[in-house]
């Protein structure tokens, strides 16, 4: 009697392994010279983050349609890089798994991703675990190269570093000028990023001698900011440090024009929603003036050569998605040509050749430099020191570069302080 | 337009079909015919022959990615299973399950953090935890009814989430707030319940599993399983004849949140990373819900067969839709649960226990 | 605390609680008359709003006049939803009033399929409507009132008065409370109930249609703007009373202004866990809501 039951049971489990191993795609042999050389990328394509992991995806493939159109990595023959995306759907456990399936099954050369810090963090664990590179891509999680790992590399800022960046530019901005603001309101989005955020201004903040009148947090998707911004009115900040996502960025900076919110040195905002293009599309520029944006690309950039490789991939960008590059398009592009310049001195797909010819990067020219950056060079613990964002004013409807002073076009004349609203055109 | 009383069901006494409990005054479990009692043992050697097969397998396959798979179904299997023994047997759908995930998670990791406590130790001090927190939930949500116990439940878990996530310490303990916590790598150690290898990942959930399983079959032919039916049939004529609904739905709980809470340890120790977006958010509670019902709720393997199903369906569209079309493989499931909800209420297990039923060898009891 | 300030928060409270109060009167009505808890709420007022945006961006309506086209939109689509997924839930379940359980159950795989193809077809990014009316705010005394809001506001105070007077006067309005009290002595005396039943779903979704119209030009617009909505409906219903249609009204504004007055002393982050706290509290107390009977 016992037999159908534990049949069944064992049938399902049979079943379950025989679909799975059917489902493994047999795995490549690593010895022959590859034709093509997988890179994976763990990105968010679905759930609230799907706007970047849509922006990245597409600076990522245009990128590789570059390259390979370029003649792929000469010094693999030739070798074409063919690109396998995995949605994290913004999951740690989620992004794990794809972590995994990637590198077991896919056999990916060398990993990239994943925005979501909570997926970065674990994700990467994996990839470490496995001795497969991989070139982090938009997560600020200070942790995530601090870990003394061999495997994990990072081009784009740390969460400190933002929040330097913005107290940076204040501070320069008063050297010029001889004024700046005393006291400081932070308003942030409740969650990791939000929250990381706010605490390392807080503790710069006090550095460098500032006093902090409000520290608000407000959780995700509101609909209303009328109450914060009183409390903003009451507390009267000189100058206001925003983390928000798109969504609420645009409420709050469009209720922040209709009460005629006065911030005599302006609105800081740490990216997020200011930093995805499909914000500026939604919301009238009036309610953005004098915003000033930290973003991990300089908008008008003025370093270096206008590479033909930049004009092709705005272009292009801008045809898929409808809208200009943003910086997460920008990393993901500039995180190909890293890997692409890694590839030619590795002068091999396996991953430790790969990792190695990844830790000695030292970039000081061509496309890889996309994200504004003047050097990749990768510390001992896979950081790129040399990374740095741009903080822009928005002037004239157009987001120019205000640090750092020698990123600045010297017809761009900061406005400091910020006219009040009724003093504007 | 009248309006519903949360506290109390409109519908006539229809007892639902395959149980008809016979109540009685001085109620003792009834004693089974010899064929009912025949075919429970064959349930309980079912479980342990099948954990025993299971357990072979990493014997046999070595693949890592494959069995990460496999320790993730089964992670949503025991999962699924520990949701059920309450939901199933109660027939009240609780949405906020994970929230005793969470704590399983959090006190974990934070025992071995911040005491050293092995997290063989800490799992089941997070699992008391865990079943303490879903007695203090559940004396008052259980005099709910429907989908206010549903969204109340929601509400529970949704409240603590937002704490956590809001609160970087608390009593001098870190939460950590928003960022959570990791586990901090020790390599391979048995104390630490840290491999390298797959393997022992594997086992340990499968063992597990097994016992949520076998805690289940022990519902099913226990007093409380008893109680638990007669309450679900027509909870006012239980309570006229004297049995307490809320002890009885309580002590299930209980059990449920403890084995969830285990659960929740074990993922901690799996992913080395714990957050209170998706430990105690309502996807996972969702999930959880889903799979056993999509299973077949209120029996001992619909979860498993739920999980069986969902999980590496979820992992094939996301990985063969997920990267093309944003949101396809969600699209996906949401019409299988619409479909599972219409044309299989009694989950998955139905067709296959009528199969068995003609076959003369039921699982079930008459 | 400056009582100025205090009595701008209270007026905020009250304008978007009654918002609040008027997305929530259809899935008061739903659940009052066909006991299903609709999950996807939210969902059908994200497809309005973005009715709304699409109008505006193809073919140049604005907002406020598109509610012509929205209404009768989201009505069919509710219609629709009722008659070819829900029903047959109802039919099979006949015997009994329709497990609540499933319906929710359903009603969420509706959420789940209805907010994703809402993110394939309109890709993640946020949009935006704006109106061609040059509204400027209203001031009571020294207190600026957003014009848009007000509208909204207004339009929910209208509607649920109107949507009362049909329900009372009117033979459809009247059948459909039938149905409501007892569905099977409403079948008995010749009303077709699953007419009813599509009919009441699609008018609940007319209203989200007429809301998704006057908050596009304030809300940011995305496919998971539907989801926090939604549960706010739930909590505004709850707190209300269920099938209660002032008590939707009435609900909206408590936590409204619950809500902009509990901000003004606490982070909004606390402020969502107290507003939580209150919904679990009315359900153990007065599990009827404040305008139900009990």
């Amino acid at each position: 009697m016992t037999t159908s039951l534990s049949r069944r049971t064992a049938l399902a489990r049979g079943a379950l392994a025989l679909t799975a191993m059917a489902l493994a795609a047999p795995a490549q042999a690593q010895t022959q010279p590859q034709a093509e050389i997988p890179v994976g990328w763990v990105l968010p394509l679905s759930g609230g983050s799907a706007a970047i992991g849509q922006q990245a995806r597409a600076g990522v493939q245009i990128a590789v349609e570059q390259i390979n159109a370029a003649g792929g990595i000469k010094a693999l023959n030739g070798a074409k890089l063919k690109l396998v995306f995995a949605d994290s759907q913004s999951k740690p456990d989620i992004g794990v798994s794809e972590t995994e399936r990637l590198i077991q099954r896919e056999n990916v050369a060398v990993m990239s991703g994943a925005f979501n810090s909570a997926v970065t963090f674990p994700a990467t664990e994996v990839a470490e675990r496995y001795k497969t590179p991989w070139i982090v891509m938009g997560a600020v999680k200070d942790e995530i190269t601090e870990r003394n790992f061999k495997y994990v590399f990072r081009i784009n800022n740390k969460a400190t570093y933002d929040a330097r960046e913005q107290l940076d530019a204040m501070d320069l901005l008063k050297k010029e000028t001889g004024q700046g603001p005393k006291t400081l309101a932070i308003f942030y989005e409740g969650s990791d990023w939000g929250r990381s955020h706010a605490a390392n201004v807080r503790k710069l903040a006090k550095e460098r001698g500032y006093t902090l009148v409000l520290d608000e947090a407000a959780p995700p998707n509101q609909v209303d900011f009328s109450a914060q911004l009183l409390k903003i009115r009451a507390a009267r900040p000189d100058a206001l440090i925003a983390a928000f996502y798109t969504p609420d960025h645009l409420l709050l900076s469009r209720q922040l024009l209709e009460q005629q919110l006065n911030l005599p040195y302006g609105v800081h905002s740490v990216g997020g929603g200011t930093e995805d293009p499909s914000f500026y599309k939604a919301i009238s520029p009036k309610a953005v003036a004098y915003y000033f944006v930290q973003e991990d690309r300089q908008v008008d950039a003025l370093q270096g050569a206008r590479l033909p490789e930049f004009t092709d991939v705005e272009t292009k960008f801008k045809a898929q998605l409808g809208y200009d590059m943003s910086a997460y398009g920008a990393q993901g592009f500039a995180v190909m040509y890293v890997i692409k310049d890694a590839l030619e001195r590795a002068r091999s797909a396996d991953r430790q050749a790969l990792r190695d010819a990844v830790a000695a990067t030292d970039i000081t020219a061509g496309p890889a430099l996309y994200a504004g950056y003047q050097r990749i060079k990768f510390d001992e613990q896979g950081q790129n020191t040399f990374a740095h964002g741009a903080i822009s004013q928005n002037l004239n409807g157009q987001r120019r570069t205000v640090w750092p002073a020698e990123s600045r076009s010297p017809e761009t004349k900061p406005a400091w302080p910020v006219p009040a609203f009724g003093a504007r055109s | 337009m009248t309006t519903a009383h949360p506290g109390r069901p409109r519908r006539p006494f229809v007892p639902l079909p395959d149980e008809t409990p016979t109540l009685s005054l001085g109620a003792a479990a009834p004693r089974r015919p010899h064929g009912a009692r025949a075919a429970g043992a064959a349930v309980l050697g079912a479980i342990l022959l099948g954990g025993l097969a299971a357990a072979a397998l990493p014997l046999v396959v070595q693949d890592a990615y494959f069995l990460h798979s496999c320790i993730v179904v089964l992670f949503f299997a025991y999962m699924a299973t520990a949701w059920n023994f309450v939901c199933g047997y109660v027939g009240q759908l609780s949405i906020g399950h994970a929230m005793f995930a969470g704590v399983g998670g959090y006190a974990t990791v934070l025992l071995f953090t911040g005491l050293g406590l092995s997290p063989w130790l800490g799992m089941p001090v997070g699992g008391l935890l865990a079943a303490l927190l879903s007695v203090v939930v559940g004396y008052p949500t259980f005099r709910l009814r429907g989908p206010y116990f549903a969204l109340t439940t929601i509400a529970f878990a949704e409240m603590i989430r937002i704490w956590v996530e809001n609160t970087d310490s608390v009593l001098g303990i870190p939460l950590n707030g928003a960022a959570g916590l990791t586990v901090p790598l020790r390599g391979e150690s048995l104390a630490a319940l840290q491999f390298n290898g797959k393997a022992p990942y594997y086992w340990v959930i499968v063992a597990l599993l097994v016992g949520a399983l076998a805690a289940t079959w022990w519902l099913e032919r226990s007093k409380l399983g008893f109680y638990l039916k007669a309450i679900r049939g027509d909870r006012d004529a239980a309570e006229s004849l004297g049995i307490s609904p809320a002890r009885y739905q309580l002590v299930a709980l209980a059990i449920s949140a403890f084995m969830t809470g285990i659960g929740g340890g074990f993922y901690a120790q799996f992913f080395r990373y714990v957050n209170a977006e998706r430990l105690i958010g309502v996807d996972l509670s969702i999930d959880m819900a889903l799979m056993s019902i999509i299973g077949g709720q209120g029996t001992v393997f619909g979860p498993l067969l739920g999980a069986v199903l969902l999980a590496p369906l979820a992992e094939i569209t996301r990985g063969s839709l997920g990267g093309s079309l944003l949101g396809l493989h969600i699209v996906v499931y949401g019409i299988i649960l619409m479909l599972a909800v219409l044309y299989l209420p009694k989950g998955l297990i139905a067709p296959l226990r009528a199969v068995l039923a003609r076959a003369g060898l039921g699982g079930g009891r008459r | 605390m400056d009582p100025l300030i205090l009595s701008f928060a209270l007026v905020n409270g009250l304008l978007i609680g009654g918002i609040y109060g008027g997305v929530a009167l259809g899935l008061s009505l739903i659940f009052g008359v066909m006991r299903v808890v609709n999950f996807a709420h939210g969902s059908l007022l994200m497809l309005a709003l973005y009715a709304a945006f699409w109008l505006q961006a193809l073919a140049g309506i604005d907002p406020y006049a598109s509610v012509v086209v929205t209404v009768p939109l989201l009505f069919a689509v509710g219609f629709l939803i009722q008659s070819v997924v829900i029903a047959p839930l109802i039919r099979r379940e006949s015997a009994l009033v329709v497990e609540p359980l499933s319906a929710l159950l359903l009603t969420a795989g509706v959420y789940l399929v209805i907010d994703n193809l809402a993110l394939m077809a309109f890709g993640p990014d946020v949009r935006s409507a704006s109106t061609g009316l040059a509204l400027a705010p209203l001031m009571l005394g020294p207190i600026p009132v957003n014009s848009q809001r007000l509208i909204a506001f207004s339009a929910a105070i209208l509607a649920a008065i109107l949507l009362s007077l049909w329900l009372r006067s009117t033979r459809l309005g009247r059948a459909i409370r039938a149905t409501a009290q007892n569905r099977d002595a409403a079948a008995l005396s010749g009303i077709d109930v699953p007419l009813i039943y599509a009919v009441t779903f699609g008018i609940g979704a007319a209203l989200l249609g007429l809301f998704g119209s006057l908050l596009a030009t304030f809300i940011p617009i995305s496919p998971q703007v539907g989801l926090s909505f939604g549960i706010r409906s739930f909590i505004v219903v709850v707190l209300g009373g269920i099938g209660s249609i002032p008590g939707s009204i009435v609900g909206g504004l408590v936590i409204g202004v619950f809500e902009a007055l509990a901000s003004q002393f606490v982070p909004a982050t606390s402020a969502a866990i107290l507003s939580l706290g209150l919904f679990v509290l009315i359900l153990l107390v007065r599990p009827s809501g404040l305008m139900g009977r009990a």
